[in-house]
């Protein structure tokens, strides 16, 4: 009787152990921080810093803006694909970084990072409101393009002669897919913290080589707006590298 | 008989006592604003969540701002500079200043305060209505009230006091800009030519359409668009500035630099906005005249000449009016959208679709002092 109850009581430790043991973790939380950057330096609005990198004379960026969608993560062929995923970088402040946050996101780890610059053209028809997408904001087109996906304006000096450069790229087929695969070791205890450059000097300096001059805005003219659009596809890279 | 008489008075007595002794113990109604609706085109909008929408709070709210007794001679209410059959403009350049002269910027309209910019006045200088709300009734060019001395007043006022138990429980200066916000919360308007047609219920004039699509270009000759550049700055069904950090707010080519005002700048200290004024919704724009934050334009006509060829450059110019020219050419000394008289005529058509007569009558919204209330 005794053994009996002894052993019974030795169950018992071991169970309760067992259930209020930590289970092992079975979620991944993720904070992506989007850095603006112009080559190698961080982006600074407002000042004429910047060459024309296909001809003469310097910019300043006093805009800079781009919708980021359908934010999947995944783990091997488990997948998680964030709801209503509608992301409106904007870096007007002081660190000129924007952060997205995703908590207990049900993956133990994360191998890959894979979103659209731009917007799906399901979303882009639309005029519902979704995630960052507003069709009563400054990135709403026209009624019937749909939204820009990746906007920058500024000013561009000559000698003395200033002229305003408006490039809004959109149109659905514009919309580019990164995939960013991460390194194994990003995580730590659930958290992935994963830092990505933004770099606007990619938008004239990639396959096409624009000189701001000749080339001083792009808004409808789709030719035009698929070359920004083959130039910004390499325009967002992890820093790991 | 007559002690039963006598019995049914006394009850009576007792039970209308304890009844108005009841209501002014409870604590405020605050009956929520029920079958409040906007069309979802507007998009969402938040109401601060320390100062619900109630139709108590809105009743109040209404009295205060048509009421002189907001100011410090009692002669000057919210409604002096804020007529309704004007969407609550006052039809003049600047409004005259208590001392004499007149005020820095033309009277704001009050609609769909919900929407759009989360910044208030024409530079930008209050960050919520709650703030903005007392800044005028304070200020000594515009009504010069002291906010202890309004509070005394109010509560020499037995309707005041009933009102005030009823939408928050007590009299205050912050009781006060709580219900001034709700009333212009709910000054809405949304049954203009424009929203019925974007509810189906309408059909713009082949004018008016024009005039609509010329609205929403951005013009761009490569691909022969032709465009009157509106959207860039007035959202496409709201028609006000952008609601998203300081999106909505531009500067539209009035002056030079050497006469460029601060605007935005005097609020941010950010020298990338100077000259920068709050964009305006254009709801019932074609009864607002005259416009610009200094009212320097008598006619609708006259703004259009400014967009069309009478831009004056200056270093903080939005890039998109810089740009945004119809005609292939440079232009020789001008800048501005250079449409054709047309055209221009058609953007104005589509501006007078704006017009909501509903809300500038709506008995909701006018003076509960005079007639109905």
């Amino acid at each position: 009787m005794r053994i009996w109850m002894t052993g019974l009581a030795i169950l018992l430790v071991i169970g309760g152990a067992l259930f209020f043991a930590p289970s092992p973790q079975r979620t991944t939380s993720i904070t992506l921080t989007f850095h603006a950057k112009m080559g190698d330096d961080p982006l600074v609005f407002d000042e004429f810093l910047y060459e024309n990198p296909g001809g003469p004379g310097t910019f300043r960026v006093r805009d800079f803006r781009l919708y980021l969608s359908n934010l999947t993560l995944s783990q091997g062929e488990a997948l998680f694909a964030e709801p209503d995923s509608y992301h409106l970088l904007r870096f007007d402040n002081p660190e000129t970084t924007h952060s997205i946050r995703l908590n207990d996101i049900p993956l133990r780890n994360i191998d890959h990072v894979r979103f659209l610059i731009g917007v799906d053209p399901d979303a882009n028809g639309s005029i519902q409101a979704r995630g960052d997408l507003d069709p009563n904001s400054q990135m709403a087109w026209n009624w019937e393009v749909g939204y820009k996906f990746v906007v920058m304006e500024g000013t561009l000096r000559i000698g003395e002669e200033v002229s305003p450069l408006v490039y809004h790229v959109g149109f659905s087929e514009n919309a580019r897919e990164v995939d960013i695969q991460l390194p194994p070791d990003i995580g730590s205890d659930g958290n992935v913290d994963l830092h990505v450059n933004v770099d606007v000097a990619k938008l004239f300096d990639g396959p096409s080589q624009i000189d701001l001059q000749k080339l001083s805005s792009v808004k409808f003219n789709r030719e035009d707006a698929a070359m920004l659009a083959d130039n910004y596809e390499a325009m967002i890279t992890p820093s790991f590298k | 008989m007559l002690r039963v008489f006598l019995t049914a008075a006394v009850a009576g007595v007792i039970a209308a006592t304890t009844w108005v002794i009841w209501d002014r113990v409870r604590g405020p109604t605050a009956t929520p604003i029920a079958g409040f609706s906007a069309p979802f085109v507007f998009g969402r909008f938040a109401v601060p969540p320390d100062n619900p929408l109630t139709e108590e709070a809105f009743a109040l709210g209404r009295h205060l701002f048509y009421d002189p007794i907001l100011s410090g001679n009692n002669q000057v209410s919210c409604a002096t500079c804020h007529v309704q059959a004007l969407a609550f403009t006052d039809g003049l350049a600047k409004s005259p200043a208590l001392p004499g002269g007149e005020l820095e910027f033309s009277s704001m309209s009050l609609t769909n305060l919900l929407w759009g910019q989360e910044r208030f006045f024409w530079d930008g200088r209050a960050t919520s209505l709650e703030a903005q709300a007392l800044m005028p009734i304070q200020h000594p060019d515009e009504m010069d009230q002291d906010l202890g001395e309004l509070v005394t007043e109010l509560q020499a006022s037995r309707d005041y006091r009933r009102m005030f138990r009823k939408a928050y429980g007590e009299i205050s200066a912050e009781n006060v800009t709580r219900a001034l916000s709700t009333f212009m919360r709910m000054l809405i308007s949304s049954d203009s030519k424009y929203d019925r047609f974007l509810r189906g219920k309408a059909r713009l004039s082949e004018q008016e359409e024009h005039g609509r699509k010329l609205f929403m270009a951005h013009p761009d000759t490569k691909v022969s668009l032709r465009g009157g550049n509106c959207i860039d700055c007035h959202s496409q069904f709201l028609t006000s500035g952008f609601r998203d950090a300081l999106d909505g707010f531009s500067n539209n080519g009035l002056d030079s630099d050497g006469d460029l005002p601060d605007g935005l700048m005097a609020v941010t200290g950010n020298p990338a906005h100077k000259g920068f004024f709050k964009v305006p919704t254009l709801r019932n724009i074609a009864v607002t005249a005259p416009y610009m934050h200094d009212g320097r334009f008598e006619t609708l006509e006259e703004v259009m000449d400014h967009y069309n060829d009478g831009i004056v450059v200056s270093d903080t110019l939005s890039p998109l009016i810089l740009e945004a020219d119809n005609a292939p050419e440079a232009g020789q000394g001008t800048v501005g959208l250079r449409m054709t008289p047309d055209e221009v005529q058609s953007i104005i058509a589509f501006l007078h679709t704006l017009t909501d007569e509903d809300f500038l009558t709506n008995t909701q919204f006018s003076n509960p002092f005079e007639g109905d209330s």
